[in-house]
């Protein structure tokens, strides 16, 4: 005879069949045209690696220029992968969270099409010679309302499901992607408004454009893949948040931390100088928030090491938590006053942005993503060793393009200022680690293509037809980590 | 915490910094207040000019298409933030005997005039360009030059930055999808680069090189500066 909790078992098991189906589509469209963006922003990767060291490297067509592929690199980094890998892990999480299945799923696709027609437009831009110059603005100007209004009939409903939401609870996963869907537009319309249509100082105009980098790093990414942790680091284990005081101290130390970094960029420059100085200690106070989330991840996660060594999703989580702690300690010794002479104009700075974007934001992404698939396909992984593949190669290949970025930076960063010796000694000093660069690039790239295949095969709906999640350990399906029994009650900061 | 409460919160937290940050030095900066020479000090008494010749607008234009800022900055910084002051040649150059006055000093807030955008740059895998123009200048006097005036000296570089003996380690992409090869009648174009072109034909910079040429050498520390904004360190007041 069923009970009145098996009824409510089943309903709830409903609820989240249908909200999942209801989201196929558009999250599907998401993570597998933003893994695809993410293997073309890879491969300008490795080839503008590589010609910082070896110049020569596919030289003459002016399309595949240095500086053209550089800024396209990045450009797809961000606005190809980062955002759509974010807008699928923001509609499928808020609709979970919230209980609410989505039914605006057409106009979420034809946005989606037109986010990607942005990015096509602006990658071919970039690199047939129509850069605006600004660095991740370099899309072509006509590109970036496009981007704004994709983006607004994309995320909108997520906010609306929060709004109406059943049940009253907030978990800490909404607080942080209800502040990454508010922060986005404003440092986006503002950011843009300043450097494209506003008529001011050259510099100031610089400024902007440096605070908006890093807003995109820690008020838009950040907050996503924090989300992302902090579902999945309780629902995988199977036990609640660590501490919620923490989790809310973390939260409300990144808002107000977050939004003063930037202008560091900018030291020396002529601007009042308070700007620049106040963005390299918010860089360095970031350090506060990057703890407080490690330190109540980690916890969370405490005593399950069994679950972590057989879970995709809490394995890429712990590797994104490890990668944001590591950035608040990079931030604080990159950007010391006395450091910063020597690191504010050498490759460090792209050593920092790599391990924001990839080591921190991306590996938060991959986990969420091998969580959400197989639920929206009701197929499970094909293979245990592409994903094995996938986090190992990723996981190398990041930690070496960083340290190599960093320490190559700040060996030339000291030739720099060693103003005496001839220039060459600076231009050639950051030849090895650029070569280490280009190698770490090319090991992303591999770990990433093993990804892309897997997601694709998924999206052909061939994924494995069980009831068995793909793990990571040998006959770990009995004691599986995902289930039977998911309960997204386990994170409610409040009822 | 209601939602009401967590929006006003948020709206504190990031409207505060974006005010401060963003909005007020933006319009203050809109209109910066002109320089002047003092009698007591300069010995002269008009407003300070800042004063640029060339194609900026365009020539910034293929600067910023092309992705120079990625390796070039465009920032002398004061010495309590780095040593370029120190660095020969970027700053300006001492007194000599082409000119007798010191022209090095850090970038000000005039220097970007006629830019939309100052392009600060992001690595110094190159060198500084504020005072490309001064370098380029002395340069064409050097011994192993490759060309006797700045123009041909900066094609030259822009087409091949190995070809010569003092710069064979740069890293610097070559930029000649930007130039052009026609036909080479009677004496040749009087801007053509000395390279080989296939089947008697000849190499000359297309009109984006000579815009970003023509916007390089405009980059200049050689003017005399008031000396209420002038932070060089051996400055003195006229007599």
């Amino acid at each position: 005879m069923a009970t009145d909790s098996d009824i409510a078992y089943q309903q709830d098991s409903e609820l989240r069949t249908s909200i999942d189906r209801s989201l196929r589509h558009p999250v599907m469209f998401f993570f597998t045209s933003g893994a695809t963006w993410l293997a073309v922003s890879l491969v300008l990767g490795f080839i503008a690696s590589a010609k910082s060291h070896a110049p020569g490297f596919l030289d003459g067509a002016g399309w595949l220029s240095y500086g053209r592929v550089y800024a396209a690199h990045l450009n797809l980094l961000v606005y190809g992968w980062g955002c759509q890998a974010a807008f699928g892990l923001v509609i499928w999480l808020m609709a979970r969270l919230s209980r609410k299945e989505c039914r605006n799923v057409g106009i979420i696709l034809t946005a989606g099409h037109l986010w990607n027609l942005g990015v096509t437009l602006g990658f071919l831009g970039i690199l047939f010679g129509y850069s605006t110059g600004r660095p991740w603005m370099e899309f072509p100007v006509a590109v970036w309302p496009m981007l704004l209004v994709s983006y607004v009939f994309i995320v909108v409903w997520s906010f609306v499901q929060f709004r109406c939401r059943e049940g009253g609870q907030v978990y800490v996963a909404q607080i942080y992607l209800l502040a990454a869907i508010f922060w986005f537009p404003w440092v986006f319309l503002t950011s843009h408004l300043f450097v494209f249509v506003f008529d001011g100082h050259p510099v100031m105009a610089a400024g902007v454009n440096a605070w908006y980098k890093s807003a995109m790093m820690l008020l838009f990414f950040a907050p996503v893949a924090l989300g992302v942790a902090y579902y999945l680091a309780p629902k995988v284990t199977g036990r609640p948040v660590y501490s919620y005081a923490l989790a809310l101290f973390g939260f409300w130390a990144l808002a107000v931390i977050g939004p003063w970094a930037g202008m560091q960029k900018l030291a020396g420059a002529p601007l009042p100088q308070f700007m620049a100085y106040t963005g390299a200690a918010a860089t360095v106070l970031v350090l506060i928030p990057a703890m407080a989330v490690g330190v109540n991840i980690i916890m969370t996660i405490r005593g399950h090491e069994d679950a972590m060594a057989a879970s995709p999703s809490l394995r890429f989580t712990m590797a994104g938590i490890v990668g944001f702690v590591t950035l608040g300690v990079t931030g604080l010794f990159l950007h010391l006053p006395g450091m910063m002479k020597s690191t504010q104009f050498s490759p460090t700075g792209y050593g920092y942005e790599i391990l924001a974007l990839y080591g921190f934001f991306s590996m938060c992404a991959f986990a969420g993503i091998y969580f959400i698939v197989p639920r929206i396909t009701r197929r499970e992984w094909l293979s245990r060793r592409f994903i094995r593949w996938h986090f190992w190669l990723s996981v190398y290949g990041v930690c070496t393009v960083v340290v190599c970025s960093i320490m190559g930076g700040l060996l030339q960063g000291q030739a720099q200022e060693a103003y005496k010796m001839p220039w060459m000694d600076a231009a050639t000093r950051g030849y090895a680690y650029n070569l280490g660069t280009t190698v770490a690039w090319g090991f992303i790239l591999f770990g990433s293509v093993f990804f892309l295949m897997h997601l694709l095969l998924m999206w052909a709906r061939l994924g494995r037809r069980s009831q068995h999640p793909t793990l990571l350990k040998a006959g770990a399906h009995a004691a599986s980590p995902h289930g039977p029994d998911e309960l997204d009650e386990l994170q409610a900061v409040e009822s | 915490m209601t939602f009401k409460t967590f929006t006003l919160a948020l709206i504190a937290s990031f409207g505060f910094p974006w005010l401060m940050l963003v909005v007020v030095p933006f319009a203050k900066m809109r209109n910066v207040k002109a320089a002047y020479f003092t009698e007591a000090e300069d010995g002269r008494d008009d407003v300070y000019v800042p004063r640029r010749s060339g194609r900026i607008t365009d020539g910034a234009a293929v600067y910023a298409a092309n992705g120079c800022y990625v390796c070039h900055t465009q920032v002398i910084r004061p010495s309590f933030a780095g040593s370029d002051l120190g660095r020969p040649g970027w700053a300006g150059f001492p007194p000599d005997q082409d000119k007798p006055v010191d022209t090095r000093r850090e970038t000000s807030v005039y220097d970007y005039v006629g830019e939309k955008f100052a392009q600060i740059g992001l690595m110094r895998n190159g060198p500084d360009l504020s005072n490309f123009g001064g370098r380029v200048e002395r340069y064409i006097k050097g011994e192993h030059t490759p060309a006797t005036s700045p123009e041909d000296w900066v094609y030259f570089h822009l087409y091949s930055p190995r070809a010569k003996k003092e710069t064979y380690w740069s890293t610097c992409p070559s930029q000649r999808h930007l130039f052009e090869i026609v036909d080479d009648y009677g004496q040749g174009h009087e801007d053509a680069v000395p390279f080989d072109a296939p089947g008697g034909k000849q190499i000359i910079p297309s009109d984006e090189i000579r815009a970003l040429a023509s916007y390089l050498l405009s980059m200049k520390k050689d003017d005399a500066v008031p000396y209420a904004i002038n932070f060089s360190r051996d400055k003195k007041k006229a007599e």
